[in-house]
């Protein structure tokens, strides 16, 4: 972190998380089952167990997240096995609804 | 030789095998695995080419598909994959029947699936994985153990995943625990060999399983049940399963909640492997879904509903025949010095009721084979603690006696809902919660008394939820049932930068327990929806 300078809430929260040693904490939490974890940040919960600094709207950058696989255990990959998913994805807060789940269910 | 030449040559050896094919498969032991048989030949073969190093035989080992043992839930992931992934087009009844050949002739022995069977029950609030560092670090950060510990492979076939995630995944790199770390080497040459180790594609169980499989009509017949689900209670009742054709089941269900709600239920089942039950029960509106296993008279496992996986309840059975059983005592638990009425569950249940020191049986009330129900009365004096509940010689159970609750605990400690709705594919997924009382014994021992009714609530769970208002915008609980339901889905332009209706949340039941009021608390995470959602997480 030497040649690094935090200019953001998260970043300095996260360099805060640091200087107490809470690091080992942050990696250790708990988490459920499938829920991914060590992607920065996690889907479904935070570095600091919580939802506030996570990529929220999901809908703002879904593309952007999607596309290099980010979360590949939780979201379509758009980069490589979904290409499609995000079709229609030019105003994600207004179309969000039009995304599925990928998994081909029995119909 | 050219790999053309080579795939030339396989394809012409197949080829002139075919009428030889046609008569082994016509002396095959049953429809279903000639079925399966042709729809993997016919379905799977033009890519997954016949090994050449294997004897010539009807079911020849095609690449890939042979080397690997797996739950039917595993092979449904694979086949879906490569739908998605490869275009494979394959009806919904061929790759039913598919699953079930390959679960059938590939599966795992049930002490193979121990532990893990979670995933399976769709038990999405787990958070006992306990994995080694070497598989908590390189496999369980994304997906859930089970993922992987409920196949099977040779070192070869778990070194090519290794190469399928770098391949379709390569995001992994740079991801934490990628980047900082040399992940590919430490994935091959440390993960590979453990994973083989660990899971192999041959073992003693799984040769001994193969050997002592029962045959499906062994299931047939009547079974005593015994369940819980969060929200609502104690559940028992009676299943009644008819062996239709093969592993093919009837199944009726009937069964009473303890507060007198009706749980009444008819489909049907698929036996797979010899123990891997597959259910689903039309009840009312809805569908539940069984997983069980059923091992030795026994059946355990979830019932869920198909579209809320969250809502399920712990299930067990005991076959009327079989070896008698005593499944569970509702409710487990009486307060000392008082009178109350218990049921006592299982099957082939005679002779007399015993529940331990200091509990005495006032009357019996009713009595049947499947269900005891009998007055009891704790002593004032009773000490704390669990009696074990007996039958004439069957035993199993247990009943808490406490004079007082030492502390109440919400389950699950630590949760995930999600939103959902507001117009969007995936539904909401709920928070249920149990408030578990807990004494403490004469041994100074923390015992499990049993669930109390609460009144529940949530609060913020630290001073960043607050600042947030995620109360106000994460969802709703119900204060008498303990189920919380999430906020609608998509961009809230309310909240700051359109965030999400998520939210970081206390759960809080307030229990009164025979005259003590306590409070329990848990950590319920409102998260965003799960846009892939395979068969295991």
């Amino acid at each position: 972190m030497k040649h690094l300078k935090a200019i953001n809430n998260k970043a300095q929260k996260l360099e805060q998380a640091a200087a107490e040693d809470r690091i080992e904490e942050v990696v250790a939490m708990s988490s459920v089952a499938g829920c991914s974890t060590t992607t920065d940040p996690g889907w479904e919960i935070d570095a600091f167990g919580g939802v506030a600094s996570l990529c929220q709207p999901m809908e703002a950058d879904l593309a952007g997240c999607a596309d290099p696989c980010w979360w590949p255990a939780q979201l379509p990959d758009l980069m490589t096995t979904y290409p499609r998913w995000y079709k229609n994805g030019g105003d994600s807060a207004k179309d969000w609804r039009e995304l599925g789940s990928v998994f081909p269910d029995d119909k | 030789m050219s790999d053309t030449t080579s795939k030339l040559q396989q394809i012409r050896h197949y080829l002139g095998v075919g009428a030889l094919a046609a008569l082994v498969i016509g002396i095959a032991p049953t429809a279903m695995a000639r079925d399966g048989l042709s729809i993997l030949n016919a379905k799977c073969k033009s890519c997954h080419l016949p090994d050449d190093k294997t004897p010539l035989t009807a079911d020849k080992k095609l690449v890939r598909i042979s080397d690997q043992r797996k739950t039917p839930e595993g092979w449904l992931a694979n086949i879906g994959r490569m739908q998605v992934m490869w275009g494979v087009k394959i009806t919904d009844q061929d790759r039913r029947d598919l699953v079930k050949y390959l679960a059938d002739k590939q599966g795992l022995a049930p002490s193979e699936t121990e532990g893990f069977r979670y995933a399976m029950e769709r038990r999405l609030n787990t958070t006992s994985e306990n994995f080694e560092p070497l598989f908590a670090e390189m496999c369980a950060r994304c997906h859930s153990g089970a993922r992987f510990a409920l196949q099977r492979k040779p070192a070869e076939e778990w070194s090519r995943l290794v190469h399928f995630h770098l391949g379709r995944f390569p995001s992994l790199e740079y991801q934490m625990m990628g980047r900082d770390r040399d992940w590919f080497g430490i994935a091959l040459k440390e993960v590979v060999p453990a994973l083989a180790k660990a899971y192999p594609l041959e073992s003693q169980a799984w040769s001994d399983w193969q050997k002592q499989r029962p045959a499906a009509n062994t299931l047939a017949g009547e079974w005593s049940f015994s369940g819980h689900l969060p929200g609502k209670g104690d559940v028992a009742g009676v299943m009644t399963v008819k062996n239709t054709e093969n592993d093919q089941f009837k199944v009726e269900v009937k069964g009473q909640y303890a507060d007198g709600g009706a749980f009444n239920g008819e489909g049907s089942a698929v036996l797979y492997n010899g123990y891997e039950w597959r259910g689903n029960i039309k009840m009312g509106n809805d569908t539940l879904r069984q997983v069980f296993a059923a091992v030795n008279g026994e059946m355990r496992g979830r019932m869920f509903d198909k579209t809320h996986d969250e809502r399920g309840l712990d299930f067990a059975a005991a076959q009327k025949g079989a070896a008698p059983r005593l499944l569970a005592v509702q409710p487990g638990y009486i307060k000392a010095g008082q009178e109350a009425e218990v049921s006592i569950i299982g099957s082939g249940l005679t002779g007399a009721p015993s529940f331990g020191n200091g509990v005495q049986v006032v009357a019996v009330v009713a009595q049947t084979p499947e269900r005891l129900t009998v007055r009891v009365k704790a002593a004032a004096d009773a000490a704390d603690g669990l009696r074990a509940v007996s039958v004439g010689s069957i035993s199993g159970g247990s009943l808490a006696v406490f004079k007082n609750v030492a502390e109440v605990k919400v389950v699950p400690a630590f949760s995930v809902a999600r939103i959902g709705g507001n117009g969007g594919a995936t539904p909401k997924m709920e928070g249920r919660f149990d408030a578990e009382g807990w004494g403490q014994g004469a041994d100074g021992k923390p015992f499990r008394i049993g669930v109390f009714p609460a009144k529940w609530s949530v609060e913020p769970f630290n001073d960043q939820a607050k600042e947030d208002q995620d109360l106000k915008f994460a969802g709703v609980m119900d204060a008498a049932s303990g189920i919380f339901t999430p906020g609608d889905a998509g961009p809230n332009p309310a909240r700051k930068m359109s965030t999400n209706n998520t939210g970081n949340l206390k759960v809080v039941a307030n229990v009164n327990a025979a005259g003590q009021a306590l409070k329990g608390e848990a950590q319920l995470i409102v998260t965003v929806q799960r846009w892939n959602n395979p068969p295991l997480p």
